[in-house]
C-alpha cells in the first residue's frame, strides 16, 4: 500500500467524522440561537400587547397574518406565567407541515384573566438553518475534494526526490552504472536518505573492488607456489635410479598439483564470469569456432574411435565475448569426448540459433539436473572436476542463453539456445 | 644459446635454469626490475623469460624498454596472473608468447625453442636428431630420407619430444601440450598417439627413440 493511501485511510475518516460532528453541533447551536431570537421577538410582542392593555384598558385586536398571529382566550386559571412552545400545523394552501413558535402568557383586562397567544412562523428559521447546513455540507465536500487533489499533486511533488533516489538505486549496477546521481533537496529526511544511499553505494563499490583484487591476488599467490612445486617435481622425476615407491609418490604429487591448479583456475574463471569481468562483446561466429575446435579435437576422438557427425548449417552469429564463446564450445566438445565410451559417437548440430551436442556414454546415475551444479560428476571419470558444465551454465546465464541437458534414447544431449 | 630468466621467485628461476641448462642453454637470472634492466641493456639474449609482477616495477615496462631500444630478443611472458588483459597487452607490446603459471618445464622449453626457431627463420629450419629430420617450415618429417606421414597432433608431439630430447616428459605435460589445460589428466588418449607415432617412425627406418619410462612418462632418446 502506498504511503499516501495509508495516510489517507487514517486522515480522511477523521476529517469526515470531525466535520460531521461539528456540523451537527453547529446545527443545534444555530437552531438554538435562531429560536432564541424568535423567542425574543415574541417577548417584544408581549411587551407591546401589555403596553396596549395598560394604555387603552382593552385587548388588542386579534390578528392573523401569515407570519404572526395573536389570539386571546379566557383563562381557566391554568397558565400563570410565560410558556414557549413549538408546534407543527398542516398548511392546506401550501400542502406542507409548517412550524410555529408560540408564547402563551396571562393578561388581565377589566378583572378578567385571558391567555394571550402570540404565534410566529418558525418556518423561515428552519429554512435558514437548512440552507446553512446545506452550504456547510457542500463546503465540507468541496474541502475534502480539494484536500484529496492537493494531496495527490503536492505529495507527488514532495516525494519526487525520494522517487528519484529509488530510481537511481534501481539502476545502480556494479559493472555498468556504478555511481548514483542524487538530486539536491531541502527536505531533511530526503537529504538523510540521499547521503545514506550515497555512502552505501560508495561502500559497495569499494568492497567490490576489494573482492575483485582479492580473487586475482589469491589466484596469483596460489599459482606461484604451485609453479614451484610443479617444476621441482619435474626436475625430481628427471633423476635416474628412482625407486618404485618414489616414482609413485612423485606421480601422486603431480596429479594432485595439477588438480589443484586446474581447480584454482576454474574457480577463478567462474568468479570472473560471475563478476562480469568479461565486458567486451563482439559478433562471434559460433559455427567457425565450433569447426576449429572440432578440427583440434578430431584426433583425440579418433583415439577412442568415437565418430563425430556434424550438421552445421549457416553461420551462427552471436553477440558475446569471444574468449567466453571459445571456453563454452571447448568445454562442450571436451565433455562429449571425455564422458564417451570406446566406439561411441558424437552428433553436433546447429539449427537456427540453437546448438546441440549429443554423445553416447554411461547411463547417468544421479538426477540429470545436477550436472550443471559445481563439483557434481559421474563417478566414472574421476579426473574431471565437475566444473565444466557449471562454467557452461554460468556463461549462458551471463548472456541469457538457455542451456538444457537431457538423457534420451541412450544419448546425453546438451543444447544451448543463443537468444537475442 | 643465451636465456635471461626474469623472475622474483628464486626457487622457480632456479628450477627453470636447472632444466634449461640441461638443454644446452646458458642462463642468466634477474630477480628484480633494476637487475633485469641492467642485464637486458648490456646483453643480447636469444630469449627472455619475463614475469610481469616484479619487485620494483612491472615486467611490461621492461618489454616496452626492449622495444624502444629496438632489441630483437625473443620474449616469453610467464605470469601467474592468468588475466586476459595482461596477455593481450603483453602480446601487443611485442612479446612472442605467453605462458601462465604453473607450467611444465618441458612446455616452457618447447615454447622457447619455437620462439628461437622463429627468430632464426632465415637460417636453418631443419631440426636433426640422428637419422630423423624435421623441416619446421614445410612441417615435414623424414627418417633416412623417407617421408613420414604424420597427423597434425603426431607432428606436434614429435616436435615436442625433439625440443625436450633426453629429458623425461610427463604424460600430463603431453596431454596439456596437445589439447590444452582441460585435457590434462586424461592419459589413455595420449597412449594411442604415442603408439601410432612410434610405429610410423619405426616403419620409416628404425627410429625407435620414444622410450616409455615406468610410471612417469616418456623420453625421446637414442640411448
Amino acid at each position: 500500500m502506498k504511503l499516501l493511501a495509508k495516510y489517507n485511510r487514517v486522515t480522511i475518516p477523521i476529517t469526515i467524522a470531525t466535520l460531521l460532528i461539528s456540523s451537527i453541533a453547529f446545527y443545534f447551536i444555530l437552531h438554538y440561537v435562531l429560536v432564541h431570537q424568535l423567542d425574543k421577538d415574541l417577548l417584544i410582542e408581549k411587551q407591546e400587547i401589555l403596553h396596549h392593555i395598560s394604555e387603552t384598558g382593552t385587548l388588542p385586536e386579534v390578528s392573523n397574518y401569515k407570519d404572526q398571529q395573536i389570539n386571546f382566550t379566557l383563562s381557566k386559571g391554568q397558565v400563570l406565567k410565560n410558556k414557549f412552545s413549538t408546534q407543527n400545523e398542516y398548511d392546506k394552501s401550501e400542502d406542507e407541515e409548517e412550524t410555529f413558535r408560540r408564547l402563551d402568557f396571562p393578561v388581565t383586562v377589566k378583572g378578567n384573566t385571558y391567555i394571550a397567544t402570540v404565534r410566529k412562523s418558525q418556518q423561515e428559521t428552519e429554512d435558514i438553518v437548512r440552507l446553512i447546513l446545506m452550504i456547510t455540507f457542500s463546503v465540507i465536500a468541496f474541502l475534502l475534494l480539494i484536500i484529496f487533489i492537493a494531496n495527490r499533486l503536492l505529495l507527488g511533488k514532495l516525494w519526487q526526490p525520494f522517487n528519484n533516489t529509488i530510481e537511481q538505486l534501481k539502476q545502480f549496477n556494479l559493472l555498468g552504472k556504478n555511481e548514483i546521481e542524487l538530486h539536491k533537496t531541502n527536505v531533511d529526511e530526503f537529504t538523510d536518505l540521499n547521503s545514506a544511499a550515497f555512502l552505501m553505494t560508495q561502500k559497495v563499490n569499494a568492497d567490490y573492488e576489494l573482492l575483485k583484487s582479492f580473487t586475482e591476488n589469491a589466484s596469483h599467490e596460489i599459482q606461484t607456489p604451485l609453479a614451484i612445486i610443479k617444476t621441482k617435481l619435474e626436475l625430481l622425476s628427471q633423476s635416474e635410479n628412482l625407486s618404485e615407491p618414489q616414482i609413485n609418490a612423485i606421480q601422486s604429487l603431480n596429479a594432485a598439483t595439477t588438480r589443484l591448479s586446474k581447480l584454482n583456475q576454474s574457480l577463478l574463471l567462474l568468479t570472473k564470469i560471475e563478476n562480469r569481468q568479461f565486458v567486451t562483446t563482439e559478433q562471434v561466429n559460433i559455427s567457425a569456432i565450433l569447426l576449429s575446435y572440432l578440427d583440434n579435437f578430431e584426433e583425440l576422438a579418433e583415439t577412442k574411435n568415437i565418430s563425430i557427425k556434424k550438421n552445421i548449417g549457416k553461420d551462427l552469429l552471436v553477440e558475446m565475448n569471444e574468449s567466453l564463446a571459445e571456453i563454452l564450445i571447448s568445454n562442450l566438445i571436451i565433455n562429449a569426448i571425455k564422458h564417451n565410451h570406446k566406439e561411441g559417437s558424437i552428433e553436433i548440430g546447429i539449427e537456427g540459433n540453437a546448438l546441440s551436442i549429443s554423445n553416447t556414454g554411461n547411463v547417468p546415475t544421479n538426477g540429470t539436473s545436477e550436472y550443471f551444479e559445481r563439483f557434481k560428476k559421474d563417478s566414472a571419470s574421476n579426473d574431471s572436476l565437475g566444473l565444466g558444465l557449471s562454467i557452461v551454465k554460468k556463461i549462458c546465464e551471463t548472456y541469457g542463453f538457455l542451456v538444457s541437458y537431457k538423457y534420451e534414447s541412450e544419448r546425453h544431449i546438451v543444447s544451448v539456445q543463443f537468444t537475442g | 644459446m643465451k636465456i635471461l630468466i626474469i623472475e622474483d621467485e628464486k626457487e622457480l628461476s632456479a628450477s627453470i635454469a636447472d632444466y634449461l641448462s640441461s638443454q644446452d642453454y646458458t642462463c642468466d637470472v634477474a630477480d628484480d626490475f633494476a637487475g633485469a634492466i641492467d642485464k637486458t641493456e648490456y646483453n643480447n639474449y636469444d630469449c627472455i623469460l619475463l614475469d610481469i609482477s616484479l619487485p620494483g616495477g612491472s615486467g611490461l615496462k621492461i618489454l616496452e624498454r626492449l622495444k624502444e631500444d629496438k632489441k630483437t630478443d625473443g620474449v616469453l611472458i610467464i605470469s601467474a596472473k592468468n588475466s586476459l588483459d595482461d596477455k593481450i597487452q603483453g602480446l601487443n607490446l611485442g612479446a612472442d608468447d605467453y605462458l601462465s603459471k604453473p607450467f611444465h618445464l618441458s612446455e616452457l622449453n618447447a615454447r622457447i625453442a619455437a620462439i628461437i626457431r622463429r627468430k632464426n627463420f632465415e637460417g636453418n629450419n631443419l631440426i636433426e636428431f640422428q637419422n630423423l629430420i624435421i623441416d619446421t617450415q614445410s612441417k615435414t618429417v623424414t627418417v633416412n630420407k623417407n617421408l613420414v606421414e604424420l597427423t597434425k597432433k603426431e607432428y606436434e608431439l614429435l616436435l615436442y619430444f625433439i625440443s625436450n630430447k633426453k629429458r623425461l616428459i610427463s604424460k600430463d605435460a603431453i596431454a596439456e601440450h596437445l589439447w590444452g589445460n582441460d585435457m590434462s589428466g586424461n592419459f589413455d588418449f595420449i597412449y594411442t598417439h604415442i603408439k601410432n607415432l612410434r610405429k610410423k617412425l619405426m616403419d620409416a627406418g628404425d627410429a625407435d627413440y620414444i622410450k616409455s619410462v615406468y610410471g612417469m612418462g616418456y623420453k625421446f632418446t637414442n640411448q
